[in-house]
């Protein structure tokens, strides 16, 4: 099944003067696709601000690098990516999941870093039962990540989960991967000046039949009926073998390195074998030469266009100058033993780059594909109508009066509020000794990526489906504040941001707006906060067969660096006795807010204005300088209040009965900011902020003279989503 | 020349760059030994099986690399009195193996780090080790104090102690039940076991004393910046908590 439109098909024959081949016709429908092409978002992704003192690659290669800072003399970078895995989690959801962490890692490895964290921004359907199937999807999605982050041993030290009706049909499963790199040792994706007669290398599993039409796959609407159907799309997660492959990797980045040798590197995705040679030389201005029959298969008797754009997992390509290889494929093949840890496993010699720009595929000598580069791998757009609307108004809804005593325990019980502990208790957040503050511990993970050193990089991710269902744009906006508030709450310094852009078909004019005004909105937001988006991915035709499509889902990442591990603010209360700040804007309204979900109106939105944001980002981040922030939350689903509690449930679990005592207006609104608890005589500058309470010597809350006891609070908190994951 | 410490690397291994930095962190003279490099294990002194997911944990947690024949060497080395210490998949490898508790034939296990229970799942939490024997029983934990707390993580999905009740008695009998979970003042209960094993165990030793297994992480709360005890003002990378017992272990070699 080729997805290709008669357009396209015209287009291709008319370059071509001739009819396609069948591997032709396979290779543009892979490289064409949405997935691969961006073709209807790439005019507007264009928007984003992508610079900056710290960007050393942004945009364009296989992950966005950034740099973290100085040791020992010694520059070093991180490497950051962010993609989906949406339709196949859905189709597969243990293999899609598990397989969308493979593939993110691989982006990051293939630029010469080492693999240090992942992330795994979540949205499921309602899972109010347990045995339904949206439920069996949110499991098995999450033990496909875990099975697979904890086999390779990268730790798992952030991400979300929402659980929405809009995503029944089509959940999301988005993946963050950091590498760390030094910046001198940095590999690209495509080859460079004078690599004419370079050796293009295959290594990792067998080819075989899984994963073909994938990248098509990705970018149709999904229909329950064809689920079967669509089965054959999704890839084969393997991660023993990774395991492997990235320890061999790594043994070839450390040769390259002592021998200085340039090469480059790429993972096999969207496209397989032709998708990553015919980017990867195209890129650089040359051609490539390969012969399929080369290729280690799984199977015998594969056709030339499976074995061509195939999605086979765990597979990278290499291009090295030809006296490199004998050690590359010595490495991977003798040292690592490919071969015995999956079958026909292997690093082999598939083709090589030319000076002529063409792209041309032989299988058994026979020419089977044979085009211009450029044509294959060029720009295409797709100008489709979209429209544009004002998403909400100004239409103010006040909040009716609360019984803070009766709804607060409702709003920690609640679906987005209650602790994600169950889910991520199931991912290894610690394992290579790095981690600083594990999955689930703050409103960031922090690591220290390079041993011996203080330097420290914090990793976040935000982007809430309620806000979303109401304005899009909107959403976004508060993503990216989001995002960058949890890396500031931690004590890292804001350096840049990856997006994954999830929304209905574009060929529908309004879902195809939403999209439009989402990007305008994270481009708006970037360029106030002077942040660069450095990677990114979109993922469109997330609509079900009855039409109906998820809520606007702009998933941000923010990425942070520490100077100093020491400064890294520590979770939960540390003293009774200290002053407790709120730092943000004092408009308490209550628009998707859980608290107007459970009281069932509607709200109206918080303004967001930039200079009040900025201001605050500064004083959290100026106390922290100092040294009096003693512990920090950001205010997000659940409210002020909410933060609250958590920093005293932190302060629980470490043993220290403390908790607060506080007078706040409507403590349950989620306009965004920052609880502080800073010492009493911090000497800072308090302009901006507002002192609501105080640390008390009792494991209680006391609420604007309402009185809550901690540990009954964290047992409500804790405990729902265990039903779910048990 | 101070005693050499190999720590083996396995297919599927993922802990071996944390474990080999905390050795030497502790003062200890270890390398990395991979797969390929089998045949040069039999001439270090003392071995540290790391954690991972040694040949994917098929069939159970450590049942194929205990067939492996980097093991040959190890089980030698054992038998020989060298030190042996595993961690996690390194202490699935070690009973697998019959290492440990050590009273059956060599690689026909007595008992099995068994699926968790009751949740049959991963699960990665911070944990405490008590140490349940005199230290001087077994030759890795004599520099460690008596009733020893040792911080670490547990992050597996087979880490049940299951054997049968008359074997559980042996085990105990025997003094074989090194470590045993508790909370952080020490206290031993259910909540503080992550996985359902059988004695709250999880650390086993041989009757030698040469061979330690323990099921959770010590080398991930093992530096003041990942230890979730420390103090203002320690010094971030400074070895503290789990390394506790990393460095008994390289001070057995020197005395």
């Amino acid at each position: 099944m080729v997805n290709l439109r008669d357009e396209e098909l015209q287009r291709i024959a008319q370059q071509l003067g001739r009819d396609p081949s069948v591997v032709e016709l396979h290779a543009f429908d892979a490289a064409w696709s949405e997935h691969c092409s961006y073709k209807s978002s790439r005019r507007f992704l264009k928007n984003l601000p992508i610079g900056g003192s710290r960007v050393l690659l942004g945009p364009g290669e296989d992950a966005g690098i950034l740099h973290l800072g100085t040791h020992d003399g010694e520059r070093y970078a991180v490497v950051v990516a962010h993609e989906s895995h949406n339709h196949p989690s859905q189709v597969v959801p243990f293999e899609g999941a598990a397989t969308g962490i493979g593939g993110i890692v691989r982006d990051v490895l293939c630029m010469g870093a080492e693999v240090v964290a992942v992330a795994d921004p979540l949205r499921f359907g309602r899972c109010d039962d347990v045995a339904s199937h949206q439920s069996h999807v949110a499991r098995a999605a999450v033990d496909g990540i875990g099975a697979y982050g904890n086999a390779i041993g990268v730790p798992n030290i952030a991400g979300d989960v929402y659980f929405e009706h809009g995503f029944d049909e089509n959940c999301l499963v988005n993946v963050v991967a950091l590498g760390i790199v030094n910046e001198k040792d940095v590999i690209h994706s495509y080859v460079p000046k004078g690599a004419e007669g370079w050796q293009i290398v295959l290594v990792g599993k067998a080819t075989d039949p899984s994963g073909f039409g994938g990248a098509s796959f990705s970018s149709l609407t999904l229909d329950a009926r064809d689920a079967e159907l669509n089965k054959g799309a999704v890839q084969v997660p393997d991660p023993f073998f990774k395991n492997v492959l990235m320890r061999a990797s790594y043994r070839v980045f450390a040769l390259l390195r002592e021998r200085g040798i340039a090469a480059a590197f790429k993972d096999l995705g969207a496209g397989g074998i032709v998708g990553c040679s015919a980017e990867m030389t195209a890129h650089g201005g040359y051609g490539a030469q390969i012969e399929l029959s080369t290729v280690n298969v799984a199977v015998e008797g594969m056709p030339p266009e499976v074995i061509a754009v195939g999605e086979t997992q765990e597979r990278m390509m290499w291009a090295a100058p030809p006296e490199f290889v004998p050690d590359l494929l010595r490495i991977y093949n003798e040292e690592f033993g490919l071969s015995e840890v999956a079958y026909n496993a292997r690093a082999g010699v598939i083709g090589e780059v030319t000076a002529e720009r063409r792209y041309v595929l032989r299988y058994r000598e026979h020419v089977v594909m044979d085009v211009e580069s450029e044509f294959l791998t060029g720009t295409i757009n797709d100008e489709l109508p979209y429209t544009e609307k004002i998403y909400h108004g100004a239409s103010a809804q006040e909040l009716p009066a609360v019984d803070i005593e009766g709804i607060f325990p409702r709003v920690l019980a609640h679906r987005d509020v209650c602790s994600r502990e169950p889910l991520y208790r199931r991912y290894d957040s610690v394992v290579r000794g790095r981690t600083v503050l594990a999955r689930g511990a703050a409103d960031a993970g922090v690591l220290a990526p390079v041993p011996g050193s203080r330097l420290g990089v914090a990793l976040a991710v935000a982007g809430n489906p309620r806000y979303g269902r109401i304005d899009p744009a909107y959403a976004a906006e508060q993503a990216v504040l989001e995002a960058m508030r949890r890396v500031v709450a931690v004590g890292a310094h804001p350096i840049g941001l990856t997006d994954c852009l999830n929304f209905g078909n574009p060929r529908k004019a309004e879902q195809y707006g939403e999209f439009v005004a989402a990007i305008e909105a994270l481009a708006r937001a970037a360029t106030e906060l002077d942040l660069p988006f450095v990677s990114g991915n979109v993922s469109l035709y997330n609509e079900a067969a009855s039409g109906r499509a998820i809520p606007p889902s702009a998933i941000v990442a923010c990425i942070g660096s520490i100077d100093d591990i020491a400064k890294v603010i520590t979770p939960g209360f540390k003293a009774a006795g200290s002053a407790l700040l709120w730092v943000g804007s004092r408009e308490l309204v209550g628009g998707g807010s859980v608290l107007a979900e459970l009281l069932g109106v509607k709200g109206t939105l918080p303004h967001i204005e930039y200079d009040a944001e900025r201001a605050a980002l500064a004083i959290v981040r100026d106390a922290i300088a100092r040294g009096v922030m003693r512990s920090c939350r950001v205010v997000a689903d659940g409210g002020m209040l909410t933060a609250v509690a958590r920093l005293a449930f932190d302060a629980l679990l470490a043993g220290r009965k403390i908790g607060a005592e506080i007078d706040f207006g409507n403590p349950l609104c989620e306009t965004g900011g920052f609880v502080c608890e800073v010492t009493g005589d911090s000497g800072m500058d308090v302009t901006g902020t507002l002192q609501i309470g105080a640390t008390i010597d009792a494991s209680e809350l006391v609420v604007n003279g309402t009185r809550f006891d901690v540990e009954r609070l964290y047992e409500t908190w804790s405990r729902p989503l265990a039903q779910l994951y048990p | 020349m101070s005693a050499r410490i190999a720590v083996p690397v396995f297919p599927g291994t993922n802990s071996e760059d944390e474990t080999l930095r905390l050795l030497r962190d502790c003062g200890g003279n270890a390398e990395l030994v991979h797969w390929s490099q089998a045949s040069s294990l039999a001439r270090y002194d003392a071995y540290v099986l790391p954690g991972g997911f040694a040949y994917e944990d098929r069939i159970r947690a450590g049942a194929i690399a205990a067939h492996d024949r980097m093991m040959d060497s190890v089980i030698e080395a054992a038998g020989n009195g060298k030190l042996v210490f595993g961690v996690c998949n390194g202490a699935q490898i070690l009973l697998e193996a019959g290492l440990v508790p050590g009273t059956g034939s060599i690689r026909r296990p007595t008992a099995a780090f068994s699926r968790n229970a009751p949740a049959p799942h991963f699960v990665c939490r911070h944990v405490c080790l008590k140490l349940a024997i005199e230290p001087a029983r077994c030759a890795i934990t004599a520099s460690l104090p008596r009733d020893a707390i040792v911080p670490a993580w547990a992050a597996h999905a087979e880490g049940r102690l299951a054997a049968t009740p008359e074997h559980l008695r042996e085990i105990v009998a025997g003094g074989h039940l090194a470590f045993v979970y508790a909370d952080s003042s020490g206290a031993v209960d259910e909540a503080a076991i992550p996985n359902g094993s059988a004695l709250g165990c999880a650390g086993l030793v041989n009757r030698e004393g040469n061979v330690l297994a323990i099921m959770p992480h010590p080398e991930r709360d093992a530096w003041n910046f990942n230890h979730l005890d420390r103090r203002e003002g320690d010094d971030v990378l400074a070895t503290s908590g789990g390394a506790a017992l990393f460095r008994s272990f390289v001070q057995a070699l020197m005395s």
